[in-house]
């Protein structure tokens, strides 16, 4: 799918990050590799620290209503300006009712405000922006407040070097308006179901619900334990598809629209992990320092919430005092990838925060 | 070949590697010695290669004929 815009904005920015940070070393005794080899993956992936809940219980609605918070208590958001709100998580609170309802409902928002949620992970950024401009082009929808959340985890055995190493848990609002100002917005969305399980948790639907038996943990070929309940990744395809499509998209999205490489300002990419990054820099021929890649070592890879994070973290004050032109990409479970290029800047707020 | 043994040599941190060496006979072998050739695939030789592909390769030789073999196709 296309996506072509313009008269919209992104008028602010926010991340939470929980205030619990674990080291890679903390937990390096849990994997059956040599400590020699851990420290090996460590450097190559660029591993350091993840900031994830302290406590199972707290709870991707608990990450955005800490935002909520935030934004009414610091008077940079306005209750009754709140057109819409989208919801994308892979994590919601319950199976039913949606989680954006219960948004709505705790900050007693006017029946006219529209709650909708989305499954989505990696590229659940990208999803959230285009939902978040098709909305807009309805009659009395004005602002959507996109907010990107997950928790996950409690869904990555804390036995799997292939994900815990990485997880980590954030949450993000972001506002998006009309304007009169003539934007332009560009970018594609592409998707691949045949490669929808690369990326799945087995259990816990209603396909496959949890049981004793989804509990218990079994050991892959390279020594991983993790249990059916558990994120399992199958790491070779998704490195794979990131390394083909995405350069593929984002060239051809820079060929068709008047931006080259060079014009872009900052390529703000979700954040798998360093080493997949600087691969796709290079591809790409765009400087290293150009696609920031600082997110999984400080933070952790918090799914859909990335973008925001490498956002917020990286250029932060200078999004609210000039304007830039950036290239957003998303890609990974579904098989989702997803890129738009647009201005942002002059925001509202810029800011990353602890709960 | 020459090239492919070195680039070999250095993934599995020994000073040289024999075509007949079995993959997985080597120290440093694990997952992540895996995906530094699947992007050594992708990065010098333009192929995806997965780690199932890999592990039926069995040696740096059957390797080797892998990545050649999907270059062709």
């Amino acid at each position: 799918m296309k996506i072509n815009f313009s008269n919209k904005k992104i008028t602010g920015m926010l991340s939470v990050l929980p205030s619990n940070e674990v080291m890679f070393e903390d937990e390096m005794h849990n994997y059956s590799f040599s400590e020699a080899k851990s420290l090996k993956l460590k450097t190559a992936m660029g591993f350091k620290s993840k900031r994830i809940v302290a406590e199972d219980t707290t709870t991707s609605f608990d990450m955005a209503v800490a935002g909520f918070d935030y934004l009414f208590d610091n008077n940079l958001l306005v209750k009754n300006s709140i057109d819409a709100v989208l919801f994308i998580s892979q994590s919601p609170e319950y199976i039913m009712p949606p989680t954006s309802n219960l948004i709505h409902g705790k900050y007693e928002l006017d029946e006219r405000v529209v709650c909708l949620d989305i499954n989505q992970g990696c590229a659940g950024f990208i999803i959230g922006l285009q939902q978040a401009f098709m909305l807009l082009d309805n009659d009395g929808i004005n602002k959507v407040v996109l907010c990107n959340a997950d928790v996950l985890s409690p869904k990555v055995s804390k036995f799997d070097r292939n994900s815990n190493p990485l997880i980590g848990d954030a949450a993000a609002i972001t506002i998006i308006e009309n304007t009169s100002e003539n934007t332009s917005i560009v970018g594609e969305i592409r998707m691949n179901g045949s490669g929808a399980m690369a990326l799945n948790v087995p259990a816990g639907g209603a396909r496959m619900p949890i049981t004793a038996e989804t509990s218990e943990l079994y050991e892959d070929s390279f020594g991983n334990k993790r249990s059916k309940n558990h994120l399992v990744m199958q790491g070779d395809n998704v490195f794979n598809f990131v390394q083909t499509k995405v350069p593929e998209q984002i060239n051809k999205i820079l060929e068709n629209s008047n931006d080259t490489v060079e014009s872009i300002d900052y390529f703000l990419f979700h954040q798998p992990n360093r080493f997949m990054l600087q691969k796709l820099a290079d591809k790409l021929g765009v400087s290293r320092d150009k696609l920031p890649s600082n997110v999984v070592e400080n933070f952790g890879n918090s799914s859909g919430v990335t973008i925001p994070v490498v956002t917020t973290f990286n250029l932060g004050e200078q999004l609210e005092n000039s304007e830039m032109n950036v290239c957003f990409s998303g890609f990974g479970v579904g098989l989702t990838w997803g890129t738009i290029i647009m201005k942002i800047g002059n925001l509202d707020f810029c800011k990353l925060i602890y709960k | 070949m020459e090239d492919f043994l070195e680039q070999m040599a250095e993934i599995m941190e020994v000073d040289n590697v024999n075509p007949s060496d079995e993959l997985t006979s080597f120290e440093a072998w694990d997952s992540l010695t895996t995906l530094s050739i699947i992007a050594l695939a992708d990065d010098d030789y333009q192929v995806s290669l997965t780690n199932a592909e890999i592990a039926d390769a069995k040696t740096i030789e059957g390797l080797h004929q892998l990545i050649l073999s999907k270059q062709n196709a």
